[in-house]
């Protein structure tokens, strides 16, 4: 049987602790499962690998924080946006880019999509992932 | 293209009896005080038995939807607990929960059972006190749930390996779809805003000829009260903040408690089961087509609607042009503009226009909601999906008195949607004789 029982989630966060942002790429059809997951959700194979991600993903949408969706931990954060994320490699998810305040969202939203960097982030107790405004992405 | 192929029933299963309670603060009136979950999910359940004239010993089994169990009502196995209420002890019965879905999801689950032929005649219900927690060791005494504890446990509806540590999927909620809606039809900032403002309008509308819904009094009304000349003036004023980044205050469900039902039958045994005692036709669930997508996928809402509208449109060959009335579950208001547009119901990127021309209140051409929806109906959250059911079904029947729509809708769609992110559409169609 080729399915493995395995902590990936554990190892995901292992790896943040290290500087390292993994993956699990599908041996079968080349797809990028970020982040990590047990199957491919392109093709539906278990034959995955781990494989580090060059950080590198374009921003699609942008929405601002507000009161209704805002939390009193995100503060540290500020300025920042959410939006759907495409990594290089491909996967596509929700997530947090830094560096977007109501004034940038102006010009930004004409350009989309920006091109933003994968960072990791301490929040209390594990570290996750945030990505970064690439420089320029204003001018 | 979907990625799920939904396959017909093996027999025609139909809707013959509905029940609801009003939606309500229970504790807040002396009257109400002190309800429980066998009171309130059985009050719905009778109703709906009584409404097709089905003897509770012949419902062969029934479904029991609660968004928050363990929390709401300190129950684990919720079914159960409220087994003896209704007439049916020693039926079986299992319990199902996906949050603000649960109540679209409860006429999917009756409506397998039935068509299957495990089963001739099924009740689905759904009961919910999101107003209230009960107070843990007393029989019946509830406590009002500030809103830092709610949070709290709605947390609980998002993936903990990923989504609530990267922090976007959660918040993402409130105002993906707007911001979607906003830049893929490219409105700009007043046109949104306007939209959002006149679908909480026109619920409001709909929700003041509704006798069940929690709040009637009308935008106009309020916005007299308050010294202003037009509703609209009202709701883009600071009485009505905004609240996300494009959201306003008045496009947030209204939780509260409430408990619905439907009773469902094999459409060639009604006149057997009923014993010729049913008042109005039987309406048939020709197909429901359900999708789903966690909150960490980008546009959550608008890829799971699209799939689930595809598979029912696909599963009972309904055209969009043939939907005479149409229902969201719009907790996040723009869930019903979005919504009507995938599902066909309004022509895409125009729909905003004809929400802004009051179009979708329940006097327009295209009505939407026509119980108020939950920023005006209000959220008793699995039981909201069967109060829309029920809602439509009274519809159907023509005995919606003052909010009775235009014409007479002969076929409709329900759209459910929740959970982080469940969705769950049916098309339904009165059957003629």
């Amino acid at each position: 049987m080729a399915v493995k029982l395995e902590a990936v989630t554990r190892t995901f966060y292992e790896n943040l602790e290290k500087g390292k942002i993994m993956g699990k790429k599908c041996k079968d059809c080349g797809a990028m499962e970020f982040p990590p997951r047990l199957a491919c959700n392109t093709c539906g194979s278990t034959n995955m690998e781990w494989a580090e991600i060059s950080g590198k993903a374009t921003m699609h949408s942008i929405v601002l924080p507000a009161q209704l969706s805002s939390k009193p931990e995100y503060a540290p954060l500020k300025p920042f946006a959410y939006g759907e994320i495409h990594l290089e490699e491909g996967s596509q998810f929700n997530g947090v880019v830094r560096g977007i305040n109501k004034k940038k969202r102006r010009v930004l939203v004409d350009k989309l999509p920006i091109n933003v960097t994968a960072a990791i982030y301490q929040r209390d107790g594990y570290k996750t992932v945030v990505f970064d405004l690439d420089e320029g992405q204003c001018d | 293209m979907s990625i799920t192929k939904v396959g017909k029933y093996m027999r025609s299963v139909s809707i013959i009896g509905v029940g609801c309670t009003p939606f309500m603060y229970t504790v807040d009136n002396p009257e109400t005080d002190g309800l429980t979950e066998g009171e309130m999910f059985g009050y719905a359940a009778l109703q709906a038995m009584e409404d097709a004239g089905v003897n509770p010993r012949d419902v062969d089994f029934y479904f029991h939807g609660q968004a928050s169990p363990l929390a709401g009502s300190n129950y684990l196995t919720p079914n159960i607990q409220i087994g003896n209420w209704f007439g049916m002890k020693g039926k079986a019965s299992i319990h199902h929960s996906e949050a603000c879905c649960t109540g679209y999801y409860a006429l999917e689950q009756a409506v397998n059972a039935v068509a299957s032929g495990k089963y001739n005649c099924v009740l689905s219900g759904c009961v919910e006190f999101g107003d209230c927690n009960a107070v843990p060791n007393h029989p019946y005494k509830r406590e009002k749930v500030p809103m830092e504890k709610f949070l709290q446990t709605t947390a609980w509806l998002y993936d903990r390996n990923y989504c609530r540590s990267m922090m976007a999927g959660q918040e993402l909620i409130y105002d993906d779809a707007a911001e979607y809606y906003k830049r893929t039809n490219g409105l700009t900032d007043e046109e949104m805003d306007d939209t959002l403002c006149w679908m909480s309008i026109n619920n409001r509308k709909n929700a003041s000829k509704c006798e069940l819904a929690i709040e009637r009094k009308t935008y106009d009304e309020i916005a007299k009260e308050h010294g202003f000349n037009s509703a609209i003036e009202y709701m883009k004023s600071p009485f009505n903040p905004r609240t996300g980044d494009f959201l306003r205050m008045s496009g947030i469900e209204i939780k509260c408690d409430g408990a619905a039902a439907v009773l469902v039958c094999a459409t060639d045994m009604i006149e057997e089961l009923t014993h010729g005692k049913m008042q109005h036709k039987p309406i048939e669930v020709l197909g429901v087509g359900c999708g789903a997508y966690e909150a960490t996928n980008p546009h959550f809402e608008i890829r799971a609607t699209e799939e689930a509208v595809e598979q029912v449109y696909d599963v009972t060959g309904v055209k969009p042009e043939e939907i005479d009335i149409f229902y969201a579950n719009d907790f996040i208001i723009t869930s019903h503009l979005v919504a009507a547009e995938i599902a066909g119901y309004l022509p895409k990127g125009e729909g905003w226009k004809y929400i802004c021309e009051g179009r979708t209140a329940y006097d327009g051409d295209k009505p939407i909601n026509t119980n108020g929806g939950r920023t005006s109906f209000g959220h008793a959250h699995a039981a909201s999906g069967l109060a829309d059911l029920y809602e439509c079904v009274h519809q159907m029947r023509g005995d919606c008195g003052e909010r009775q729509v235009k014409k007479l809708p002969k076929t409709a769609m329900l759209r459910g949607y929740g959970g982080a992110q469940n969705i769950c559409t049916y098309i339904i169609r009165t059957k003629e004789d």
